[in-house]
Formats: structure tokens, sequence, C-alpha cells
């Protein structure tokens, strides 16, 4: 009966969607199912190589990444003194855009799939690092007294009692890196391979061709949800529940003085330095691409060149900030409204859940088109991105409101709006801020693709001439730019966090 | 098995600002169970922490029958006891106990005899999570058991079961650790378990924990067994409770 409602429910979808996209006066730009489905019909060989090529280097690209989270995770759990530098080192890596990294390991690579599946790695590594180390955490204190009380050490904890009690939090990890593995293969797609999803995607965008690019998002969708789901599916199966985590940064409970952080800035900015260097030195590569720390400097240096690059920056950011803005608002607002009326709330999550997993950034080319290449587009595009998956973590956050809370606030008849601002949202808070955290790469990945794809504007579109023209200085120092302001951007949210939650979840800050 | 005795030497313990044990010292007997009794938050599982080497004092020794808790552990001669069971949700019971074995690095050879023992026989193949808090117990006591540790520390190991589970369980698992020589040392709330079980029981005052009584259990109050009537039974925890509210 459900099966059957529930087909009946896609049926009328696609029924309205064939509908609009032939009545409405923009349909020039809406291609509808049946458009889409003979465009698939025609091209199916096509279409299929390149989903198969594509899907052929974002799953060694998962591999690869979750293997590096998992001992990472597992470094930090037995060596917990290199919690600090570990934690700091991923965080940045994940907050380079990947439509950063990604003309660098191009002109590192050459041709071939090799950025592909780094950025697939890239990709899905961050969140699988954090789903893990809290996984791995997540034991009793007993069962590390247990092994401790036969003289067994760290390591052995972690092979007898952290690893399987961490399983569940894996899969919830494998299952949001499944979607990110393909958007990051084709993200490395879009800066200059031969084939695949995201050239076909490239392509067709640049070619006008509507029905062509509304194929390959909606099959990119398609695909996207199906590994999502197998891993959700996988992990009922294997490990039966699958806890709520919230993916916040490690380390940040820890409150230090502002001197010990500073040093602890000018420590990991040295080290980063010298990784890159050495990095560079070690694998003995060019330095007409592969340029080094001293290079960037000598290259902003001269004042003209910082002038072109801070003006893209500066383009770029006009357009981040509202987009980030307006979808975490409405992704919290949205969640708010929804908690009002729980039978809505509980038939709003899964469709979230599966609308976070799809790549909106594939569908990037669309929303250029519906809504021009000036800022309104850009800014939906982010603010898309954003909203789903604080839609969810806010959904998650305000469902863990205590059960007892509710009953006193009832026992009183408070009323649904005192329940609200008094008891729910401040439940919701750590959960909207964890992911006004990890928004911030996303947002910038978003603009900067964006801009690299369709638009032509700011840092994104020069980043793509400088890859183009080897201008490499200036794609290093665009990559180092946005890195910096990923960090300074991230930092900023984290402060405003711990301020909120001083306030209003003081057991979160310690 | 030998078993070793217990000597602490002045040992104390602070965190930040609580002072939780004071300097507190006593040599327990090998092969002899104590308990020790005292209030809610008086220092008691720190002190038996510390005794396992979980918690290092901030002065003061701890020896083992003249080792330190760390060397005993690594021998695997230390086995414990927590008030949760704390065990594994994966693991069967049978694999559960066995992990004692495994991680004292000592042969399981007698475990389904032990699983019997401790009154789980049938359930060697069922995971905790189908088992009741007391059978819970049962397997908790059988993984301490099954190394034949020389000193076995129990901190409120029936603390979470009902009063009739846990007179059971004081009745039919004691004895187990018993025939084996372990020295024990048991952390409860109820007097009268104290009184059952332990062959000396010291008590304690409130936080930071100093020794308030030191009582020698007559072994006729063992047999006396489940008749808290008994006088000599209704003797000694009638001492216990007057130490007790003396040093509140
Ligand atoms: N890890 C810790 N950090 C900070 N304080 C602690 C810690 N462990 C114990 N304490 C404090 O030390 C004191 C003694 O605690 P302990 O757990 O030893 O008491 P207890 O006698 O076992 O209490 P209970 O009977 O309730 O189990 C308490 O005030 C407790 O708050
Ligand atoms: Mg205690």
């Amino acid at each position: 009966m459900t099966r059957l409602r529930r087909l009946a429910g896609v049926l009328a979808g696609l029924i309205i969607w064939e509908a609009v996209a032939r009545g409405l006066p923009g349909s020039v730009l809406i291609s509808g199912p049946v458009p889409m489905a003979l465009h698939f019909y025609e091209h199916a060989g096509l279409i299929t190589r390149a989903a198969l090529e594509t899907t052929s280097n974002a799953v060694p690209g998962f591999f690869w990444g979750n293997l590096v989270a998992v001992a990472l995770a597992a470094l930090v759990v037995v060596v917990p003194r290199t919690e600090r530098v570990v934690a700091a080192l991923a965080l940045l890596v994940f907050c380079i855009p990947l439509i950063a990294s990604g003309p660098i390991l191009r002109v590192l690579y050459g041709p071939g799939d090799g950025p592909q599946i780094a950025l697939a790695a890239l990709a899905v590594y961050y969140t699988t690092f954090l789903a893990m180390l809290v996984g791995l955490r997540a034991v009793p204190q007993s069962w590390t007294d247990l092994m401790a009380v036969y003289g067994r050490g760290r390591f052995d904890t972690l092979i007898r009692v952290r690893a399987r009690a961490s399983l569940p939090y894996l899969f919830v990890g494998l299952q949001i890196a499944a979607p990110a593995a393909f958007l990051g293969a084709m993200i490395g797609e879009f800066t200059g391979a031969e084939r695949g999803l995201g050239v076909l995607t490239l392509r067709a965008m640049r070619g006008l061709q509507i029905d062509a690019t509304w194929t390959l998002a909606t099959l990119t969708a398609v695909i996207a949800m199906i590994a999502y789901r197998f891993f959700g599916w996988l992990g009922q199966k294997l490990v039966g529940y699958r806890p709520v985590i919230l993916l916040s940064a490690p380390g940040a409970k820890t409150a230090r003085s502002l001197p010990a952080r500073a040093a602890e800035l000018v420590g990991i900015t040295l080290l980063v330095l010298i990784l890159w260097q050495v990095l560079m030195d070690g694998f003995g590569l060019n330095a007409f691409f592969a340029k080094r720390p001293a290079d960037v400097a000598l290259f902003l240096a001269d004042a003209a060149n910082r002038e072109v690059l801070l003006s893209a920056l500066g383009e770029t950011l006009s357009f981040t900030l509202p987009g980030y803005l307006a979808g975490l608002l409405l992704g919290a607002g949205l969640a708010v409204l929804l908690v009002l009326s729980p039978p809505l709330s509980r038939a709003a999550m899964p469709v979230a859940i599966a609308l976070r997993a799809v790549p909106i950034i594939t569908t990037a080319p669309l929303l250029v088109l519906a809504f021009g290449r000036g800022a309104a587009g850009t800014v939906i595009i982010v603010a898309v991105m954003i909203f789903f998956p604080t839609l969810v973590a806010c959904l998650q956050g305000l469902r863990q409101t205590p059960g007892q809370i509710f009953d006193v606030f009832n026992s009183y008849g408070a009323g649904r709006f005192r329940l609200l601002s008094a008891a729910q949202i401040p439940a919701m808070l750590p959960a909207f801020f964890a992911s006004a955290r990890m928004a911030v790469p996303s947002a910038l990945l978003a603009v900067t693709t964006t801009e690299w794809l369709a638009t032509g504007r700011g840092i994104g579109v020069l980043m793509a001439l400088t890859s183009s023209t080897s201008n490499y200085n200036m794609l290093w120092s665009c990559v180092v730019a946005l890195s910096v302001v990923a960090v300074i951007f991230y930092a900023l949210v984290a402060m405003c966090e711990r301020a909120v939650l001083r306030v209003y979840a003081s057991e979160q800050v310690a | 098995m030998a078993s070793a005795s217990i000597c602490c030497d002045a040992v104390s313990k602070r965190f930040g600002r609580t002072e939780a044990v004071a300097p507190f010292s006593a040599t327990l007997a090998a092969g002899q169970t104590t308990a020790l009794v005292g209030p809610s938050g008086c220092g008691k599982s720190t002190i038996l922490r510390m005794i396992a080497g979980l918690e290092a004092p901030d002065t003061g020794t701890i020896r083992l029958g003249g080792e330190s808790p760390k060397d005993l552990a690594r021998r695997g001669a230390l086995a414990m006891a927590f008030q949760d069971p704390s065990l594994l949700p994966w693991r069967t019971v049978r694999s559960n106990i066995a992990l004692g074995a495994w991680l004292a690095r000592r042969p399981a050879g007698n475990l389904d005899a032990l699983i019997s023992m401790v009154g789980l026989d049938g359930f060697a193949d069922h995971r905790p999570a189908e088992l009741s808090g007391g059978m819970r117990q049962r397997a908790a006591i059988a993984r301490a058991l099954i190394s034949d540790p020389e000193v076995l520390l129990l901190d409120e190991p029936f603390g979470a079961v009902d009063m009739i589970t846990r007179s059971r369980l004081n009745a039919e698992l004691p004895p187990l650790w018993r025939a084996r020589n372990a020295t024990s040392v048991l952390v409860t709330h109820s007097v009268q378990e104290a009184v059952l079980i332990a062959d000396r029981i010291i008590v304690l005052s409130p936080r930071p924990a100093r020794i308030v009584a030191d009582l020698p259990v007559d072994p006729a109050c063992r047999d006396a067994g489940q008749d808290p009537g008994t006088p000599v039974f209704h003797d000694m925890t009638g001492k216990v409770l007057a130490a007790l509210e003396g040093s509140m």
C-alpha cells in the first residue's frame, strides 16, 4: 500500500514537472522528464560510459579518502598528543575548495585519472575523520578501564574495543562520503579531464544544451542518492543502529588562553609552509608549475598582482556571504517551522536527507541558466548548497531535546512558543553551529565552482584562466588566498559558536 | 594460585579543588575479602581505582605483594568488576568471559565449567542485550574470575540489580572467588552485603575518605547466611551502621 502510494507520488511529481517544463514562459530553460528520457535514450552509450568512468574514479577516491580518515582518527585516539596538529592540518586541507586544488593537482599529475581520484578522496576524508573520531571515542570509560586493569595499552584497546564500537559511526561517515566522492570526481573532471560525466556536463552547458544538462544533472543526483541509500542499507544490515553525530571539529571544546592560541596558529602555519616546500622538493617537482612558498610570496609582493587577486577575491566573497547566510537562515528557519508540526517534520526528514545527498553543484549550470550570470544565480547556488545539510542538522538537533524537558514544560502548561524558544532552539544550537562551520568550505566550493563553470567572474574564473594560460604563480596565489579566507571565515564562525553556546548550552563548551 | 597482600601507605588523591582521599593506610591480608563502606562520594571508588592502577595517587605508595599495581596488571594477575557490567555488546557471553583470559594472557581452560558455576548454563551463546541485569553481573564476575587473579577488585558489582537478585548473587558468587583464594576488595553501599561477604569491613568517613572503623567479621556471620535476624549477624551490622552514622 505505502509502496503503491509512493509510486503514485513519484508519478504525480514527474507529471507536474513535465507540465511546468512545457507550460512556463521560462520553458526554454527547464527540461521535463520526457525530453530527458529521450535525450538519455539517444545518447545512452555515451552517457553510460561517462558515468562508469566517473564512478571508476570515485570508487578508488572513496576508498583512499576513507582509509586515510580512519587511519588519522586512529592515530589521534592512540596518541592523543597528535590531536591538535592532525586536526588542524585535516581542517586546513578540508578548507581548500576542491576546485582550487583541482587545477594544482592537474598540473602536478598531468593528464590521467589522478586528479579526479585525489579530489574524490579529498571530498570524503574530513567528514569520515570527524565521524570516526566521535565513534572511536564513544566507548564507556569502564571498557577502557577494563583494558587497563589487565595492563593492556591504547593499541589493544583500539583493536579490541574501539574499532568495533566505532562501526556504526563509520557507516554514517561512509554514507555521507559516498555522494561526496562522486561530486569530488566530477569536480576533478571539470578541471580538465577527457572523459566522464563532468566533461559531458561541461560540454552540454557550454553548448547551452538544456535537455543534455538536465539529463546529466538528474543522473548525477540519482547516482548520488543510490550510493547514499546503499551505504545506509549496508550499515543497517551490518551494525543495526545509526547514531546521530554532530560533525563538530575536534579540540574546539577546550578553552585556551589567547597567547597559546596565537602560538599554535604560528606553529601550524610554519608547519604548513615547511610541508609544502618539502613535498614539492621531495617529489622533485618542476619549479615551473610546482610553486613554492617563496615564489608565491615574491609574486604577491608585486602590487599589480595583488590588485588582480584581491579584486577577484572580493567579488567572490560578495557572492559567498549572502548565499551562506541565506542558506543557513533558511535551513534553520524551515527546521523550526517544521518542528511546530511533528507529522510534517517526520515527513520532511527523509526528503531533506535525500536531497542533502544530491551534489547540488552539478546543477549549478542550470541555476545559472535560470537566474543569470549575475549575483542572483551564484547566491542562490550557495544558499541551496548549504540549505539541506543545515536543515537536516537542525531537525536532528531539535529532536535532541530531552523528553523530560517536554514534560516539565507541559506540566506548567507552557505553550508551543515557550517550549520552542526556551527548550528546543537552545537544544538545536550546537547542531546549527556545527553545520555552519562545515558549510564554510561548501559555500566557497559552490561559489568558485559556479564561477569556474558558468559565470566567468571572481576568483573561480581567475583560476580557470591562469591554469589554461600557465600563469602558475597566480594560480598558486589564488589557492593560498582562498585557503586563508576559508580558515579565517571558519575561525570567525567558530568564535560566534563559542560565544553563543557559552550562553545557551554551557555544558557543550566545557 | 598464590595471592598478594595489598599495602596502601598514606595514599591520597585530589581532583582539582576536591580532596577525594585523605592519606589512607591499610594492609589487606592475602586471600582475604575486605569491604569498603562509606557514604556516597567519600572516595571509595577512587581508592579502588588507585589499587587497580587506573588512577595514580598524589602521595603515598601502593604495593600488591611487593609489586606495583601496573606490574601486577601487566602480569594479568589483576581483575576488576565494575558497577555496570561493561560487557562488550557484540560478543556472546562465552566470548565476553573468554576475553578476561585473553586480556590477562592466560588460558581459558575451564570456561564452560565457570559458566555453569556462575549459573549461566544455556546462555553461553547469548549476547548481553538478551540477558537480565543479574545475569550480566554474573557474566562480568565470571570474566573477572576466568584469569584466576591474585587481586580482585569489585566496585559495587551488585549495585544495579534488585534486592532479591542481589541477595542471590551475594550467596552464589563470593564462594567462587573465596575458593580461588584471591585477595578481594569489595566496595558496597549495603552493610548487610558487606557483613555477608567480607572477612573485614573498613568504614570510611565522608569525603575525604579516612578510616573511622576497621572491623573484623566473625565467620559465623557468613554461615548465618541469608537470615539477618541471627544475633551474630545483627550485632555485626549494628556495629557497622553505628560507625557509619558516627562518622557523619
Ligand atoms: N575523575 C574525576 N574527576 C573529578 N572529580 C572526581 C573524579 N573521580 C572522582 N571525583 C570526585 O572525588 C570524590 C570521590 O569520588 P568517588 O567516586 O571515589 O566516590 P565514591 O565513594 O565511590 O562514591 P559513590 O558511592 O557515589 O560511588 C567525589 O567528590 C567525586 O566528585
Ligand atoms: Mg563509587
